[in-house]
């Protein structure tokens, strides 16, 4: 009996693990684009999956609407919209005066500011690893692209949109992700915007890491508050990141900085993708 | 033979696009039931028990492949871990008697957890980073996936029995 006939079963196992190994092996260094596998998967399940969320979110929906006034919740539904978008506008004026902008730049960066938005509800999580990304309800068709920045609904700053976008959904990368990267200054007080540091996610889960802050700087404190500082040309400038919540010494010149990031995961339903700032990619 | 094999595949196909329902749904709605249950597993190694090592190796395959493709880890990785979780489970299912229920779960449980520790360490080898084990949470993942799994297989094979009687 040929060896194909007598170690069929064991020798498609093999088949098997080589494809994987290879389709993990050319994936390393890790940060490569999406593979065209993975993207095909991608889009192939995704409309399902934003169709079952979708589904049973549209049932809750008419189960509420059956049993409340609906007029009560249409005035409600109204004024949390506009509650959403006077929070984001709140947040950004704040920023921006902290930025000592002009009051004609900010009445500039303020206008259209609110229709160039795009609100977006969270569809889906990362299963395996968790604080990494999440997956989003709008993709392509309604002008989500990658590299937009995504606040939550007090704007704060959520993470950024990276491949794939398909036509109806897209996948963020949360803060949080160690790979991530996010050009922010320490707010150090009186005096304004201040040290200039990248965030990233950390290895504790749900919290980030400050790197590249010497031992020497003033910055960089407990309960310091971080804004973007839009030097990376994906975030834009001003919006609200974290606190510091711990600095340790270390034997390099850096200090080992932890950071609690603003929005909070566990009730990350609504967010806001924001416009492309001028310079950006792509 | 033919005509079974195709039932066996569709049966399959149904119970990913379940799985994958599941998935989803747990992720849009309750996120952190997810650290505990695995849907894609469960479809794995309830069906590789009884239709053998090959078709647990593809299903597995499948499973893992979509799973990945919807996490920012190292596309392949479940994948991985999942084929070899249905090639072994079918081919383990096939030399000793996982039929009586303790025996059974525990056998799922095993293998499991196997999976979940391969799928650790292949993710801190490529990652070169610890994985979050969710406080010891994550380790539960293998024993809700072998009640279920024990649960559904006791399920089918009463049906079974009683189809037989009738």
């Amino acid at each position: 009996m040929p060896l194909w006939e007598k170690r069929k079963n064991f020798l498609l196992l093999g088949g098997l693990v080589v494809f994987h190994l290879v389709l993990i092996s050319i994936q390393v260094p890790i940060g490569s684009d999406k593979k065209f596998l993975e993207k095909a998967v991608f889009f192939v399940f995704s409309p399902v999956q934003k169709a079952a969320v979708s589904g049973i979110r549209g049932l809750q929906a008419a189960w509420k609407d059956y049993f409340d006034l609906r007029g009560v919740r249409k005035e409600n539904q109204d004024l949390k919209r506009e509650l959403f978008f006077l929070g984001q506008e709140k947040r950004f004026l704040e920023d921006r005066l902290l930025g000592f902008r002009s009051e004609a730049d900010l009445r500039a960066s303020l206008a259209g500011f609110r229709d160039s938005l795009i609100t977006a509800r969270v569809i889906g999580s990362d299963a395996a690893n968790y604080f990494r990304s999440v997956i989003l309800d709008k993709g392509s068709l309604a002008g989500v692209q990658p590299d937009m920045a995504v606040c939550d609904r007090s704007g704060n700053l959520v993470g950024r949109t990276i491949l794939p976008v398909s036509l109806n959904e897209a996948v963020v990368q949360l803060i949080t992700d160690q790979d991530s990267s996010v050009s922010v200054s320490v707010i150090t007080g009186e005096a304004g915007a201040g040290v200039v540091a990248i965030l990233s996610g950390a290895k504790q889960a749900g919290y980030c890491t400050l790197k590249y802050i010497l031992t020497t700087a003033q910055g960089g404190k407990e309960n310091e508050e971080l804004v973007t500082t839009g030097f990376d040309k994906i975030y834009p400038p001003g919006l609200r990141v974290g606190r510091i919540v711990s600095v340790k010494p270390t034997s390099t010149v850096f200090k080992s900085i932890v950071v609690r990031p603003n929005f909070s995961y566990a009730t990350l339903d609504a967010v806001a993708v924001l416009p492309r700032v001028s310079g950006g990619k792509g | 033979m033919r005509e079974t094999a195709l039932r066996d595949a569709g049966r399959a196909g149904l119970a990913v696009v379940a799985a994958f329902l599941f998935y989803s749904l747990l992720g849009g709605l309750r996120p952190s039931v997810l650290v505990v249950f695995n849907a894609f597993s469960l479809v794995v190694v309830v069906f590789s028990i009884g239709r053998k090592e090959v078709f647990g190796a593809f299903l597995g395959a499948a499973c893992g492949l979509i799973q990945d493709s919807f996490s920012l880890g190292i596309f392949g990785v479940a994948g991985l871990t999942k084929t070899l979780l249905g090639f072994w489970t079918g081919y383990v299912s096939q030399r000793l008697d996982v039929a009586p229920v303790s025996r059974n779960a525990l056998f799922l449980m095993v293998m499991s957890t196997i999976e979940l520790l391969l799928w650790a360490l292949l993710n801190a080898f490529v990652l070169r980073e610890q994985v979050d084990f969710r406080r010891g949470l994550l380790f539960l993942q293998p024993l809700v996936t072998a009640l279920l799994g024990s649960l559904i297989l006791q399920i089918v094979r009463r049906r079974q029995a009683r189809r037989a009687r009738a």
